[in-house]
């Protein structure tokens, strides 16, 4: 009878259980009301992050102009810290378009291993092809280039000076690729 | 009937012990026959009558031996009440009847039956249980499920989030480090579209 009576119990506690509304349940229903909002919609969160990179790219101009080039520099790795829209295409465009401004003000700074950490720091980010993406590359070939030109002061150095400018024109190569394509892209679209 | 210790047999004890090849005198033949009948009638379930010492020391003897054979029997009386005790301490006095044997039987068959069927009225409530869940499940009403919200529009172009190469197009390389002129455009273009979207498309 014991354990008679110990079912039971359970039983009654089940079916208690499967009376009693789920959690989900106590949610407040969806409203009908409620109007769709499209996922890729520019908002004003886009907006804001935009406005913040033009001005900042602004400031950069004007530091790089009065000959400040490491305020410069700060202001344009601000740029990097904005926050976009995690969905937003936008902020990969402008994050390499700040990248590769950077990587001028760094080479003109003669931080060329900065600038070329910079510049691959962007290349490997990237989710897709774009013109960014292909100035990335071409800011690359310069940087080579700046590194041969750096380095054939010393006939020691030629080899290494060979492969630095076969480098660069490898970059060089891959940017004008990736313009072509994309080129290629948007004439068909139209 | 057994002499008393003022009997001529009790000097048989008393007195000298005889050779072990003497011829056993009638006294002692007399005194054996005697305490014979006496032990068959003792062990035949008669009250023996009172004797001296040493006879009941034999015949206490007599009657280990006896049932150290293993062939004693109990008298029915005496098998009942061993029973009765013993299954009082088995099920309990509260089972037990007063009127004796066949009560404490019939409760024995009570709690062997009890144990026999006490799983299968375990499983079967068991399985009614379920079913009543079942049941309860199926005819509880099920919830219909929200509405769905309808699928976003489609967004003209310059209102949504999009790459942003259409616009500038290609990049010249001594363009390559003006990024402010290129987000400038990105910014007056994806704020014309949010402005479309925000207040409203021109007619």
């Amino acid at each position: 009878m014991k354990h008679v009576a110990c079912l039971l119990v359970v039983a009654v506690a089940a079916c208690n259980a499967c009376n009693s509304p789920s959690p989900s349940e106590h949610a407040p229903p969806p409203r009908v009301t409620q109007t769709a909002e499209p996922s890729d919609a520019i908002d004003q969160k886009l907006m804001v992050a935009l406005s913040q990179a033009k001005n900042l790219t602004h400031k950069a101009r004007i530091y790089t102009s009065d000959g400040d080039a490491a305020s410069a520099i700060a202001a344009v790795r601000e740029i990097l810290a904005l926050h976009f829209p995690a969905n937003s295409p936008e902020a990969e465009d402008v994050r390499n378009d700040a990248r590769a401004m950077l990587a001028r003000l760094l080479v003109g700074q003669g931080n060329l291993d900065e600038a070329m950490n910079v510049i691959a720091e962007g290349l490997a980010q990237s989710q897709r092809e774009s013109f960014f993406v292909a100035n990335l590359y071409t800011v690359k070939g310069e940087i080579l280039e700046a590194r041969a030109t750096a380095l054939d002061t010393d006939p020691a150095n030629k080899a290494h000076v060979v492969e630095l400018r076969h480098a660069a024109i490898e970059a060089y190569d891959e940017s004008n690729k990736i313009d072509k394509k994309l080129q290629d892209q948007l004439t068909e679209s139209r | 009937m057994p002499e008393s210790r003022d009997d001529d047999d009790n000097d048989l004890l008393a007195g000298p012990v005889p050779a072990p090849d003497d011829e056993p005198s009638a006294a002692e033949r007399a005194h054996a026959k005697a305490f014979a009948e006496l032990v068959d009638k003792t062990l035949a379930g008669r009250t023996p009558p009172a004797m001296n010492t040493d006879d009941r020391a034999l015949l206490e003897v007599a009657t280990v031996i006896r049932a150290a054979s293993g062939n004693v029997e109990l008298a029915q009386p005496r098998r009942r009440v061993l029973i009765e005790d013993a299954l009082r301490q088995a099920v309990g006095t509260r089972a037990l009847g007063t009127s004796g044997t066949m009560n404490t039987m019939v409760t024995a068959i009570r709690g062997t039956n009890f144990r026999r069927w006490a799983p299968w009225s375990v499983a079967g409530a068991s399985m009614l249980v379920a079913a009543a869940a079942v049941v309860l499940w199926l005819r509880a009403p099920h919830r219909a499920s929200p509405a769905p919200i309808a699928a976003a529009p489609q967004l003209p172009e310059n209102e949504r989030m999009r790459p942003a190469d259409a616009l500038v197009g290609p990049i010249a390389r001594e363009q390559a480090g003006d990024a402010a002129s290129r987000i400038d455009a990105i910014f007056a273009d994806r704020l014309d579209g949010y402005r479309e979207l925000r207040f409203g498309r021109a007619p």
